[in-house]
Order: structure tokens, then sequence, then C-alpha cells
């Protein structure tokens, strides 16, 4: 092939050129490929014409009439094989290669149709002709002829509109350092991104309104950068710290607090749709997937250069390590290839390999980029200028790398059946297995082939048929519990988390290449081949160009934090922004492409992205460059006349107020009732679970959302099963945890308020507070109000609120005394933190003893008899019951949930 | 596609450019939510007045008038067989244990069956009480779907979409985001006991719009998280007296945030759900001769008639979408006897809610969908069961909008594949969308730079069933 294509291209270089010289030419490659393809097979056409007719009049039918019910598209596809697709055949099914092309003897299709092999025969029940398995055995000696795919005469071809989108969108041309615009007020600006932001306001005669008070930017600032409240001694003295340092030293130890990376890393997960289980269609979980969020913690924590972040998440096995801990490391980065959501009960591979390659460059072109290159899987881009041969040049560079997720695609399993610990990173260094170990693991294996011959000879025995019902039933149970059992063994021998450490992530593919373009994105449906390479839409100079021996995985990383690549710093300093304050300068920020918003202030973009590159891709330093900004600092104040010509406070002449995040509110909770471990839990409730289907109602499922419910650590800690978020985080717009999530909605709706008034959480962590405070109060005074106040909301009470407050809880004491049932709280005390030794005794994770699924077809449970306990409530004395109650009130407040 | 962000209203607050073009979608919203805030009287407030965020749940009129207000769907989760139920194929008793088109032996019903009402539907005697309602049924027969395999197709059927890696909205939110709520006390959108696992929370979840059109999950117990105050309820309202102070004070400050006039709306809001909601959920309420007409009786066996009268309540209170569930209808094997144990338990409470809708006048308004994700093969499988088929398959509608005693499409002599009228899974959402007024083409949401469609790219609404 690469005869044929005298200069094989990377994808993007190879339609870089395409409009600049050979329009034609490209296309013309694109159809010797496919040519060649053909000549494989066959290499006349003449004669391939009488095959195709051969297989048409003969083969087809007798497939369809034979065949389909069990093993096609439309259908079924027992056992995985599908005959209404040639290379559903020629990859066949469990069982091996249906068809090899010219080699009837060597294909099994021949062996299940001769009869001739007891335990395979096919059509059951039901022997073909002579002349018919003659027909086959003719057709497959003759190369298995198979019409060609279809595809469009245009396949390849770039037009004329992509390359005007090329040159003409703004996102991905190249990055320019802005000169500093000039601005009237030359006393406002403290930085020179401030000057970006009032250039614009003076265009617009807009004002920008005057700096936030102390309490409220020490608030706005600890919340943005650490997700917590500021204590009140911290408060008092900052507040009373008038040197010009006191900001930026605030600021600094901020940035240093091990609660910045607990922070900012959330933001990068919501982005890189973290989550501990497959999701639909099963839900099998992730035990190992806590690793890589640690590791994204770590990396914000550190302060790693934003571009070796991305190098090591897309191609951290490929990069040299001087240690095995840094080794590790690498690979555990690998995860946010591995972390999507999975469709196990795929029946075919190619098409879960497909779908999870789709998955991957959805999430780096949406995360890294902010391209929706996914939208070229079946045709070139709607939009942007991404032709689906783009698609596939990425795509291929996935095809070429194992996904190690743990699990394995197949239709219909239970209990272990999904479960690959082939498909797992070993970490902690490879282990040599003895021998004796791969004796063990031969033995076990078949065993199991040994045993799920058993059951399948037990279903289809005519003897245990007439066992109807129950009995026959109970053979069957009996066969699959045993299947069970071996399985259980097999993982114990070779899981790597079983005999050491284990982590999701990629790694090369035994075999790498280019893949085939997939006609309307169909996975069967094989066009021509497509070199590996990037996208086109970002094209340059230096680019680096795909090692033939490797995946490209590290050519991908190294081309997305390439400094002359646009989009990487633009989208990332857009981020940063939009946390920062309240909207990115381009509001849709995982969307740089035509369809998405265009940026309010395109030279403060280009100045920032350039000031990151320089500060060699710093987060911190960006962060700390933004929130020392005037901009940053200002006050939340709304004017008249300005908010009704920018309401949306596009121009920044305001700091938007901003609700907490669902993480911020539980957290802020925990934190201010004292009752919030600052430690890092070991691993994850989710560590523990077994690799099979997690069933919203089954046990297990129940175990994790009650240790959501009693844990005590900060909220990234908490278990997060997909389609099981803990109700805490999903009450507040939680990221959807399947979808590349740059920006969360912000809804108000009942179900919050319903949270806050009854949830037991809640009143507990009312109660802890109110003891806390009365701890320290006994009077309980006005003192305890202002305390109670300064605690939640960051500032004292005024007069009326003092008197309110003291007549609220001197009513409820009075009329709770009079009320049958006083303010309720937790009957089983909640865990919470011991102070003295700072360790946990919360979300204590019990090992896991879940039954394997023996029931034929465990689909069929009834879920009637649904138990819902939520933890029962015991009556206080009226007193603390009085105070719990004005606790509770103030955590429901809208002011604790916003920050000015 | 014209979505020139220029032409979006701004407002106030820091709407995302997915919210602008939500309701640049409709422009309605604003008006409805004045109204729902009428008696808040802001004049005393000292801080510049604030536009309000519209209520993403205000009703909504729809594309076009239509009869149908809300749509019940009993879901038959596991693929009810067909062939034993509301199929006859007269072929397929004749031609018992003979080869069967495609392979396999043919297998017949061991269920009777008869021809019922002025119609003279064929239904089985598993169906007894069904069979009395059959001429207030219109037939869908000739649906197909993409995916023999019940995650997949279950998913698909809820969200229009199997591929598990880009989750969809549900058909209930598309409702929600298309016509919003009739009763803003209750939820819009009720699924009670949904399917476990097949996608889960995915089958009644918004995916990529905003939690609001997400549906509320409900066990048949009446169970719904956090509506139950933990404290007497005049002590409760004492304490949302001072929050709402509280908020209210806020108001005041010209820094206070955009949403807060949703904040305080939501309390309330949500007190007065907890003193609706429950009630409405409780179906002991109901006379004994209500309760006998649906069956009710406790334990596993009567769940799905305590689902049916929920449904009956919480769709006559205003909501839009309710969809109760019987699970356990995957017939590899013992299809005789769980058959029996199933139609037993789903008969009479579905021909019980039929006669409730229709004696309260309900059915004029109300569309009621019964099915499942697929069907099953008319060939055996095993000593005693079916396997899945996705070739051709019923589902039945009743009530507003449709052709009472109709039926659409059919498959082939044996059941096996549709041959007439076919429906994807996709014609059945367009076909119902319409139903309810709304036209699938122009029910887009934007995502991720582009316009989604229920439907996606197909779709076609069946007319011929319209009454």
């Amino acid at each position: 092939m690469s005869k044929m294509l005298p200069t094989l291209m990377s994808g993007s270089q190879f339609l870089s050129l395409v409009t600049a010289i050979a329009l034609g030419g490209t296309f013309a490659s694109l159809n010797i490929q496919k040519q060649a393809n053909a000549a494989e097979r066959e290499p006349d056409s003449s004669q391939r014409g009488a095959d195709l007719e051969f297989f048409e009049k003969k083969i087809r039918p007798l497939l369809v009439d034979n065949c389909y019910t069990c093993h096609s598209a439309d259908t079924n596809s027992k056992g995985g094989l599908r005959v209404d697709d040639r290379n559903g055949l020629v990859t066949g099914g469990r069982g091996g290669p249906a068809v090899v092309p010219g080699k009837p003897e060597e294909s099994l299709l021949i062996r299940a149709v001769g009869y001739g092999d007891k335990k395979l025969q096919m059509p059951p029940k039901k022997q073909l002709t002579e002349e018919q398995v003659a027909d086959l055995t003719l057709w497959i000696r003759n190369g298995a002829a198979w019409p060609e795919v279809e595809f469009p005469a245009d396949l390849g071809a770039s037009s004329a509109e992509f390359a005007e989108l090329r040159k003409s969108h703004w996102s991905w041309q190249p990055l320019r350092e802005p000169s500093l615009p000039a601005v009237k007020n030359t006393t406002w600006p403290r930085d020179d991104l401030d000057r970006f932001v009032l250039a614009e306001l003076e265009k617009k005669s807009l004002q920008p309104v005057g700096d936030a008070a102390a309490e409220a930017l020490i608030r706005r600032v600890t919340f943005d950068l650490t997700g917590l409240p500021p204590t009140p001694e911290k408060i008092a003295e900052f507040a009373s710290d008038g040197s010009a340092q006191a900001y930026e030293k605030l600021l600094d130890r901020l940035l240093a607090s091990p609660q910045f990376g607990e922070r900012w890393g959330r933001h990068w997960l919501d982005v890189a749709r973290y989550a501990e289980s497959t999701g639909p269609s099963r839900n099998i979980p992730y035990p190992h997937a806590w690793r890589y969020r640690n590791y994204v913690i770590d990396a914000f924590q550190q302060d790693m250069p934003y571009d070796q972040f991305i190098r090591e998440q897309i191609a951290g096995d490929l990069l040299p390590a001087d240690s095995q801990e840094r080794r590790d490391e690498l690979l555990i980065a690998t995860g946010f290839l591995a972390l999507g959501g999975k469709d196990v009960n795929q029946r075919f591979k190619v098409r879960f390999t497909m779908d999870n390659i789709d998955e991957q460059i959805d999430t780096v072109t949406r995360s890294i980029l902010a391209l929706t290159a996914s939208c070229a899987r079946c045709h070139d881009h709607k939009y942007d200028p991404i032709p689906a041969v783009d698609y596939y040049a990425l795509a291929g560079i996935f095809h070429s790398t194992d996904l190690c997720a743990g699990v394995r695609n197949l239709m219909g399993g239970g209990g272990l059946d999904y479960y690959d610990t082939s498909l797992l990173l070993r970490i902690g260094g490879d282990a040599k297995p003895s021998a004796d170990h791969v004796a063990q693991v031969e033995k076990a294996n078949a065993e199991l082939a040994q045993a799920r011959s058993e059951l399948v000879a037990l279903r289809d025995d005519p003897a245990n048929k007439k066992a109807k019902g129950p009995a026959g039933e109970k053979n069957l149970k009996a066969a699959r519990k045993k299947i069970d059992t071996i399985q259980e063994e097999l993982v114990r021998l070779t899981d790597p988390a079983a005999t050491g450490r284990a982590a999701l992530g990629v790694r090369e593919a035994a075999t790498v290449g280019d893949t085939q373009l997939r006609v309307r994105g169909e996975a069967e449906k094989l066009g021509p081949s497509v070199p590996r390479g990037f996208l086109s839409a970002v094209a340059f100079l230096e680019q680096p160009q795909v090692n033939a021996a490797q995946s490209g995985r590290l050519e991908l990383a190294q081309w997305l934090t390439h400094p002359q690549n646009p989009l990487t710093p633009r989208v990332m300093v857009n981020r940063v922004w939009q946390h920062l304050l309240g909207r990115g300068i381009v509001q849709s920020v995982d969307n740089f492409g035509v369809m998405g918003d265009s940026p309010s202030h395109p030279e403060l973009l280009d100045h920032l992205a350039t000031r990151f590159i320089r500060d060699g891709w710093s987060i911190k330093r960006l962060i700390r460059t933004i929130a020392l900004s005037r901009t940053y600092r200002l006050s939340a104040e709304s004017v008249v006349a300005q908010s009704a010509v920018d309401p949306a406070n596009r121009y920044l002449w305001r700091h938007l107020p901003r609700r907490l995040a669902a993480e911020e509110i539980r957290d802020a909770m925990l934190a201010t009732a004292g009752n919030l471990s600052s430690a890092r839990p070991e691993g994850s409730p989710a560590a523990n679970l077994k690799v099979i289907e997690l069933r919203d109602t089954a046990p297990d499922a129940k175990r994790m959302l009650q240790a959501a419910r009693d844990d005590v650590h900060r909220s990234i800690y908490l278990p997060l099963l997909r389609g099981l978020t803990p109700p805490a985080l999903e009450v507040f717009d939680f990221a959807e945890q399947s979808l590349v999530t740059g920006s969360r909605d912000e809804t108000t709706v009942p179900t919050q308020a319903l949270y806050l008034l009854n949830d037991a959480f809640v009143h507990q962590q009312s109660r802890l507070l109110a003891e806390r405070v009365l701890a320290e109060d006994r009077d309980a005074g006005s003192d305890a109000v202002n305390r109670l106040y300064r605690l939640t909301l960051g500032r004292d009470a005024t007069a009326p609120e003092i008197a309110r407050s003291q007549r609220f809880v001197a009513d409820y004491e009075s009329a709770s005394r009079s009320e049958p049932l006083s303010i309720a709280a937790v009957k089983k005390p909640l865990p919470h933190v011991d102070k003295s030794s700072e360790t946990t005794v919360a979300a204590t994770t019990s090992t896991i003893t879940a039954k394997p699924v023996v029931d034929q077809n465990p689909d069929n449970v009834s879920r009637s008899v649904e138990v819902n306990a939520e933890p029962t409530v015991e009556p206080l004395d009226p007193r603390t019951a009085a105070w719990t109650a004005f606790c509770q009130a103030l955590f429901s407040s809208a002011e604790f949930r916003y920050l000015k | 596609m014209s979505t020139n962000p220029a032409s979006y209203p701004a407002w106030n607050n820091p709407l995302s450019r997915r919210q602008a073009l939500r309701h640049a979608g409709f422009g309605f919203g604003y008006l409805a939510l004045a109204g729902l805030l009428g008696e808040q009287n802001r004049t005393a407030c000292a801080a510049p007045p604030r536009s309000t965020p519209p209520n993403p749940l205000a009703p909504k009129a729809p594309h076009f008038p239509t009869k149908a207000k809300r749509i019940i769907f009993l879901f038959m989760e596991g693929a009810m067989s067909q062939l034993d139920t509301f199929e006859y194929k007269a072929k397929l008793q004749s031609d018992d244990q003979k080869v069967g088109p495609g392979g396999g032996t043919l297998v017949a019903s061991k269920f009777k069956f008869a021809q019922h009402g002025q119609t003279g539907t064929w239904v089985s005697e598993l169906y007894p009480h069904m069979a009395k309602q059959v001429d207030k049924l219109c037939f869908l027969r000739g649906l197909h779907t993409d995916t023999p395999a019940h995650p997949q197709a279950i998913v698909q059927l809820h969200t229009g979409a199997a591929q598990a890696t880009l989750t969809r909205p549900s058909l209930g939110a598309w409702l929600m985001y298309g016509l919003g709520t009739e009763n803003q006390d209750l939820p819009g959108y009720v699924t009670i006991n949904p399917p476990a696992n097949f996608g889960g929370a995915v089958n009644y979840g918004s995916a990529f719009m905003p939690a609001q059109f997400q549906g509320t999950r409900v066990a048949d117990s009446g169970y719904l998280p956090n509506i139950k105050p933990q404290i007497p309820e005049k002590l409760q309202r004492r304490q949302l007296d001072l929050i709402q102070a509280m908020n209210r004070d806020l108001a005041k400050d010209p820094a206070a945030p955009a949403a807060l006039d949703g904040v305080i709306q939501s309390y309330e809001l949500a007190f007065r759900m907890q003193d609706k909601v429950p009630k409405l959920l409780d179906i002991s309420s109901e006379p004994q001769t209500v309760l006998d007409e649906y069956g009710v009786k406790p334990g596993p066996a009567g769940s799905f008639a305590r689902q049916c009268l929920m449904a009956r309540r919480l769709s006559e209170a205003g909501v839009r979408f309710v969809e109760i569930c019987h699970p356990g209808w995957d017939q590899h094997n013992n299809l005789h006897k769980e058959l029996i144990r199933n139609s037993a338990a789903t008969d009479q409470p579905t021909a019980a809610l039929l006669h409730d809708l229709e004696r309260r006048g309900l059915l004029d308004e109300t569309l009621v969908l019964f099915g499942s994700e697929f069907g099953r093969l008319p060939t055996a499988q095993g000593p005693d069961g079916r396997d899945h088929n996705i070739t051709g398959y019923p589902m039945w509608l009743a009530g507003a909008g449709v052709k009472p005693g109709f039926s659409y499409g059919a498959t082939d002599e044996y059941g096996l594949h549709a041959v007439e009228g076919k429906m994807h899974t996709t014609d059945l959402h367009a076909t119902l969308l319409a139903l309810l007024g709304l036209d699938h083409e122009s029910l887009t949401y934007p995502y991720a730079g582009r316009e989604f469609r229920l439907t996606d790219v197909a779709g076609n609404v069946v007319r011929e069933i319209f009454a």
C-alpha cells in the first residue's frame, strides 16, 4: 500500500495539502486503496463477477433460510457469530473464525455443517443437504466472495467550504500575542489582563463597579480555590490585615493548601467524564478507577504543567519513567482514555471496539480541543471542517491501542462473564508468573471450557428437556453455578488486583496500523484505509508524524500540546476563566467549533493563552494571575442602568454571583459542623465491588449509596458509579457522569428545598453544628447567633438579624415543648471524625461477598418490595432542637449557597 | 438551522447558551412564571429590579392543538410474548412443530385465543379482563427495532438511541422540555419501579438537558426521598418562615443572585409538595370498590395493580408522563407458567385503569401505551421458551387522539417479521410526540455543537391511527 501512496501522510497533513495541490490526487489514492483491497481477494474481475453471482444465487439464500434466526444483526448472534456479513464470518464468534477464505478445511462453518463433530452441528436438528455443504465449501475455497461495500465516490475529498472554514474560523487560527490596548482610566488595571477588560467596557460605555468588600472577597476566593468556606478566624485575620500583600498572602496559602487539588481536580474529572462503572447497558464496576481520580488531584495539587498532564493522560505508557513509582503514575494517567461509559452487552466485538474508540475520540477532542470530532464518525462534520477521514485518522491511533478497562463485550452474560482480567494494567512492576501459576491458570481455563460445554450440552440434551420446569431448571442452575465457581477461581489466579495492584488505562495493541473508514459509521462496512494522523483543522508546520511502529498516541499527545496548537491553551485558559469569573470568554466551553459561541474578548483569550504557555503551562500561576486581577476582585453589585445594557455581564462590569456546586454545599456543611475529615480516604468504597453487574436495587448499590451518605470525607471521594450518583450531589446539578461536562447546569428546583429541609444528612450536620456552638457558649446568647452567622455565611449578623434569630430559637423551643414530637436527628449517629487522631470511622467498606449470579435469568427478578430505608430519627431536647432548626435554616438560606 | 448567538434574548443571569437556546426555541416561560410569582410584592425592595429567569417547567403550548395532554406508559419489561397474548396467528397454530422460515421449530401458543368485542379482536385466554376492553385499543402490529438485547432495546425505547457512549434524554424529558408541567406542585414526570438495570436511570434521565426534566422515581410503596418532613409541620413552617425572611433580606442586596426569586419560590413549592405528594401516592384512601376493581393486594403480586392505581391518581392530578413497569417477561424458558403469573398480575389492573380513566372522563385527554422493548419468536427455544424477536411485534395505544378498536400494521403469517405498516422505534416516538402535540423535527435541543432530536434523523408520524 505504501507503494501506491508514495508519500504516506498523516491524516491532517494529507488533507491540508488537498486544497493546495491535489484534490483529485487524494481522491484517487483512496480509490487505489479500495481497489488494492479488492485485489487481495480477487485478481480477475470476470471471475469475481461469477463468484458474486454464485454467492447471491446459492450462498446468501442458504444462509438466510438456515442461519439468520440465530446469527444475524437483526435477530440474534448466538455465540457472538453473525453470518449476514463477511467480516462477521471471517472474524467469527467465540469459537474463532467461521470462515477462512480459501481454506474450507480450516473453516469452522464447514465443520459445523458437516455434522461430523458432535459438539458442533449446525443448523441444529436440520442437517444441510450434501449439495448445500458442497456449495459452501466451494464458495469458501474460491475466496468467500461477498459484494463490496459501496461508498460514495467523493469520499475523502475535501470541500472548498472546509478549506474556507479552516482559514476563517477564529478558534484554530494561530495564537498571536496581542498588544495591550489603550485605556482611558489608566489607574484602574492591576494586571495586564484588566486592560483588555477595561478597553471593552470603555468601548461600551460601561463602568466597572467598585471592589468587593474583604468579607465577600475572602469567601469568594476561598470557595473558588478550595471549594470550602473560610473559617471565621481567617476572615477576621484577612479583614484586619490592611497590608498591600494581605490578598497575595491569602492566595498563596490557598494555592498551596491540599484542598486546592481536590477542588480543581474535580473540575477536570467533570471534563474527563470520570465515573467508577460502565453505565448502561449493564452497569459493571471499575474498582480501580479511583487511582486516576487521585492522580488528577495530585497533578493539580503539584501544579503539573498542563501540557505534561495532557501528554501523560494520552500516552503515559509511552513516556520515559525513572522509577517504578513514576511508571505506575504514568500508567494510571492513561485511565483518562479508559473510564468512559461502555456497552458491555454489545453483541459484536467490532461494534464494541468502534463505539469505544468513538467515545475516546469524543472525550479527547472535546475536553482538550473543544471540538466535536465524533460528529465525523458517519459523515463529514456538518459544521466544522472535520472530514470523516480525519476521524478515521484518529480512530487508527485508538484502534492500535488496547483499551484496558477490565471488561469485555458479551450479550446476555451473568456473573463474572464481563470481567476480563487480561484487560487491566498491572502496576507496581510485573510479577513474573511461576510455572506452577501458569499451569494453574491453564487448568482453570480448561475446566471453564469444559463447564461451558457441559452447560450447552445439558441445555440441548433431550433428556433434560423432558425434565421440564423446575427439575430441568435446577440442572441448568447447577451447571451455571459450576461455571461461576471456576470463573471465581480463574479471577483469583489472574486478576492483577488479587496478586498486586491494578489500574485502568491503555497500552499498545499487539498489532498497530491504520484502520479503514467505516461507511456511514457502521462498524462492519469497511471503506478505504486511512493513514493515521490528526485533525486537519488544526494543522501547523512542525506537527509530529505518527511513528508507523507505534499506535501514534505519543505523537497525538505531542500534537495536542505543541506550542503551535492554538486550541489546547485557549480551551484550558477559557475553562479556568469560567471557573473564576462565572462564564467563559467563550461561553460554550466544550465547543470552539463553528456552532460554538464566539469569544467576548478574543484578544484577552489569546493574551491569557500565550501567557499560559510562557508560564510553563502552570495552572496555579494562571489562577493566581486571574485571581489577583482587578476584574476578579470586583464587587457582585448590580447597577440598574448597566444591567439594562449588559444583563448577562458579558463585558465583566461586575463579578457574577455564583451558586456553590453540589460538592461545595455538602463539604461546607460538614466543615462548618466541624465534621469534615480532611484526610484522603484509602481508595474508594467502589474499590471492593466485584466486577459483576450492579443493579440499582442490588444490596451492593444500596451499600454504595449508604457509604456515600455516611461518608465525612470531601465529596470528590464519594463513590461515583454511573446511575448511582449520591443524592447529595445529584440534587445540586452534579456533572452528568457519562458526558464531557465543562459547565454544569445551575437549576433551582423544589427537590433542592426538600433535600435541605428533610434530608437526614442535613439534619445531622445542623445538629452537630448546634452542639458545637452550644458547647462553646453555654449561654447561647447573641454571641452564639453571631458565631453561627460567621461560620455559615462568613459575616457578622446585624442587630435585627440577631433579634430575629433569638426570637426564632425561643419561640421554637417553647413551641416544641408543647409538640408531641420534637426536632429529630438521626437515631444511629452518623460516623464522624475523631479529631484526636484525625482518622475517620466513616465509610468503612466491608469485604464483599456478593453472591455469584446463578439465576438462569437474573433479569426476571421482581423488584416490587423495594426497601428504601432512610435513617430513622429520634427526638432531641427542645433547646438543642431549636438551635438545630436554626442551624438548618442557615444551611438552607440562599445566602449560604451563593457567593457574592 | 438558525443559531445566531446575537439573536438570543439576554437575561440578567449567567444563562448558558444552552439555556438561552432552550427558551429561544419556544419563547414562553416568562409570562407563566410572572403569574406564578404574582403574589409577591417586590416593590419594597431597594435593589434594582432583576428580570426573572424563566421557569423551564412552566406549561407550554404544544406545536399544534391536540387531544392528549398526558401519557401513561405501561412498560412490560423483558419482552412479553405477543404470540401468546395479543397476537393471534392461525398459521402458527396449525404449523406447530414444523420448521419455520429462517430455521427453528415453530411452536403454537398453548393458550386458547378467541375473538372479542365488536371489532372481533383476537385475545388469548390469558387476558380475560382486557378482552372486554379491546374495542378501546389501537394496535400497532408492525413494530420493529434494532437490537435483540434488552439493555440496548430498552434504552432505545426510552431515549431513542441505544448507543451507550452518548446518553440521550428520555422520552419523558423531551415531553417536559416541550410541554412543561400542568401542575406546578407535582413532578411532571414520574416513573414507578423503573428497570433497575438495562440503563437504569438513563431510561428516565435528562442526559444533557438540565435536571428539571428528568423523571422522578417512585416506588410502588409510594416512597419518594425527602418528601416526609422530619419535624412537625407547625415547627417546620416556623423554620421555613425564617429561611424565607433571610432570603427576602438577601433580595435587598444589590449583589443578590438572579435565581433568588426561584429559590424563594422553590421553598413554597416544596412545602406544598410534601403535603400533596404523599397523599396523592397513598392509594389506601381509595374506596374499597376501586381497590377491588384494580385488584390491589399486598406483596409483589399486587405491585402492578398498585402502580396502575397510582398512575391514574398521578395522571388525574396533572402529571404529564407516568411510566409504570411490570418486569419479568423474559421467557427463554418456563414460558407457560410465567405467562400465567404475569398476565394474572397485569390483566385486571390494566383493564381497570382503562375503565377508570374512561369513567372519569380522563381517557379523552390521556394517552395510554402498553408494551415491551421487543417481542418474541414464533419458534421454540428449549423445552418451554421463546427467544427475542425485533423484526415484528405489537404494542397498543388507547385513549386521547387515537382510533379506538383499530389495528395498524401486521406481521407475516407466523408473526416473525413486520410486513405491513412497519414502524421503527423512531416512528413510534415521532407518532407519540405528535399525539401530544409536538413536531418531532422541531423539538430540538442543542448539545455538543449540534441540534439533537428524540428521533435523531429519522421518524415518520403514523397519522393513520389518529382519531
